[in-house]
């Protein structure tokens, strides 16, 4: 495959998201620019602009009209994807680390960062959108969630039931989310706490159903973990730090991406790199395959949704958007 | 047609009007001359084949297709911008069972087996490579001298044990002349009497001769088992057609029972002909 290699960011990209169809692609990076590509071609449909400082996190609505991001200039912002244009300003004491949908667009969860003595919290929206695809929104709910340290990753549960939130100590929290009557407020209660890495956790992304979800951390493992239970259903193992992993649309695979970090490159021995994209088979925990590319590590990753190929972002500030072979879908796993 | 290239209106030489021939199923051939840079006419024929595909879209994303774009892309014409965005060299995923470890352990290993090679000079026995010897000038040409000088002694043990204490073999190797395998160890080789029959002849074979044309490896199996057991049969068959040559080969294990064979089947009258029964040549005894 000849992936599609996009240069619009000029620092390391944090978070890249496909929209619920898969045609477009946002990215956002250190670089306070915040983009909307078309994925099948790499044509770029604008940029968002407003953002004032490096911009850690970004989600985009089910049906591609309301677009989040969240940003180290202590502001979450929602925009119009249609024309880029901003619709709300959010502003926090602390750095956003973290923005999330929920899977009925209702919500929107914003995650800060520990901030001067400041714990991580999670404040909780009520988008409510009127006919242009304008929102207002409502502060429901907002918890103290730095128990077991920074708040690094948090993600909606099916029907809006949890949310789940991951540490910097390697523990993820269920927290069961309920609305009141009238849906101005309501709570966020702590169920369940689970440690399932050493080491930090970087990214978490659940699957289509979202019955369960795949966790990447900086101790060179990922997790497949249940979301009632918590329990780790499957460990994928690396030889490098992870900075994220994905759930491969339609087929039983996982797709990991790391490297060491920047700052300990030059540090390490011989066999540097490891910067490329690795898939495991999903239930039986074997690499199946890489794929080569960036200059630096995989910060990013993001599958599209039908199944036909994947995004990655790297620290050198490139995305590239691959869509498989026919080998690809032509390949069975021999049990 | 109109030139939309500005390459080509440049060139004033185009001879004729390209001649655009479409044929039946799509494909468009385009001829023209030109007249090239060293002034020879050149014909150019071009064959385009236009395939239309539909391919069925959501209705959103049909329509996200049509937006105008915003931002920093605002009123920048439609397609993909080669400054944001280009196709890169060819990548592969190669989706294996075993992943990439196993190559990646192939490659450790060989790595592992060359640190642990030693890199030994053949002038001075130090520990670098020959070409980078620092006595190279000195030991090279003492070396070219003493060869020179054991050539005339006749394989002059004592010299070259006083000479070559070095690396026996490596020193003397580029001086000696080529040797054919064959006459190599003093042409030992050559004396050998069955030069690598790969063991099939290590069995007394007999030769039958004058077989009939109908006779079938069955048949001659059936002829020369009485004597013993056979260890390889062979009938010469024409390759197209299958009809026998005349003639066969038979291996026994034991010499006793091919000499049995021999005595009786030599004349013996088989299928209205006279059997000729003999050692294979290569079998004398």
């Amino acid at each position: 495959m000849r992936p599609i290699l996009l240069k619009g960011h000029t620092r390391p990209i944090t978070q890249i998201k496909y929209n619920r169809e898969g045609d477009l692609l946002f990215t956002v990076a250190k670089d306070m620019v915040v983009n909307a590509w078309y994925a099948h071609n790499g044509e770029r449909l604008g940029t968002f602009d407003g953002h004032k400082g490096s911009v850690w996190s970004i989600a985009v609505d089910s049906s591609s009209t309301l677009l989040a991001t969240g940003s180290a200039d202590n502001t979450a912002k929602i925009w119009r994807i249609r024309d880029g244009k901003c619709l709300e300003t959010l502003e926090f004491n602390a750095a956003v680390r973290k923005v999330e949908f929920s899977t009925d667009d209702k919500y929107l969860s914003v995650m800060l960062d520990n901030h001067m003595g400041q714990k991580s919290e999670i404040f909780v929206y009520r988008v409510v959108r009127s006919g242009s695809g304008s929102s207002e929104v409502y502060r429901m709910v907002r918890p103290n969630v730095a128990e077991h340290g920074r708040a690094t990753v948090q993600a909606w549960a099916y029907y809006n039931k949890y949310i789940i939130v991951g540490h910097v100590d390697g523990t993820v929290c269920q927290y069961e989310f309920s609305p009141s009557d009238q849906q101005q407020s309501g709570s966020l209660k702590l169920l369940k706490s689970k440690k399932i890495h050493n080491d930090e956790i970087t990214d978490l992304q659940f699957s289509a159903d979202r019955s369960y979800f795949i966790t990447s951390s900086k101790d060179k493992t990922a997790n497949l973990v249940d979301v009632e239970t918590l329990d780790i259903l499957k460990i994928y193992k690396s030889d490098t730090s992870l900075n994220t992993a994905a759930l491969v649309a339609k087929k039983d695979y996982i797709v990991v991406g790391g490297g060491q970090a920047a700052s300990e490159v030059t540090t390490t021995g011989a066999r540097q790199g490891k910067f490329e994209a690795r898939f495991f088979h999903m239930i039986f925990e074997h690499e199946i395959g890489r794929v080569k590319g960036h200059f630096g590590p995989i910060n990013t990753l993001s599958v599209e949704p039908n199944g036909l190929g994947y995004s990655s972002g790297g620290e050198d500030g490139f995305v590239r958007i691959h869509y498989f072979d026919d080998d690809y879908f032509g390949y069975k796993y021999d049990y | 047609m109109v030139n939309t290239s500005w390459a080509d209106d440049q060139s004033e030489e185009v001879l004729n009007v390209p001649m655009v021939v479409s044929d039946q199923d799509g494909v468009k051939v385009i001829v023209e001359y030109k007249i090239n840079d060293d002034g020879r006419k050149v014909k150019i024929t071009r064959k385009i084949k236009t395939k239309t595909v539909q391919e069925k879209v959501n209705k959103s994303v049909a329509e996200r297709k049509k937006w105008a774009k915003f931002g920093e892309e605002k009123d920048q014409p439609a397609g993909p911008n080669s400054s944001t965005a280009s196709v890169t060299e060819q990548v592969f995923l190669k989706l294996s069972q075993w992943g990439e470890e196993k190559a990646e352990e192939e490659d450790a290993s060989l790595k592992e087996s060359l640190a642990s090679r030693q890199i030994l000079c053949r002038l001075c026995q130090g520990n670098h490579f020959t070409a980078k010897c620092p006595y190279k000038d000195k030991l090279g040409t003492i070396q070219e001298i003493t060869a020179a000088a054991q050539l005339p002694a006749k394989d002059g043990s004592a010299a070259s044990a006083a000479t070559s204490p070095m690396m026996p073999g490596v020193g003397g190797e580029k001086k000696r002349a080529y040797i054919p395998p064959h006459l190599r160890d003093g042409g030992s080789k050559l004396k050998s009497p069955e030069p690598s029959r790969g063991g099939r002849d290590e069995y007394p074979t007999i030769r039958l001769t004058n077989l009939s044309e109908d006779t079938k490896e069955p048949d001659v199996q059936a002829l020369c088992r009485p004597f013993g057991p056979l260890a390889r049969v062979f009938l010469a068959k024409h390759y197209q057609t299958g009809v026998c040559k005349g003639y066969a080969f038979v291996s026994y294990y034991s010499s006793e029972n091919a000499e049995a064979a021999i005595k009786k089947l030599n004349g013996y009258g088989y299928d209205s002909l006279i059997l000729g029964a003999e050692w294979s040549s290569s079998d004398k005894k």
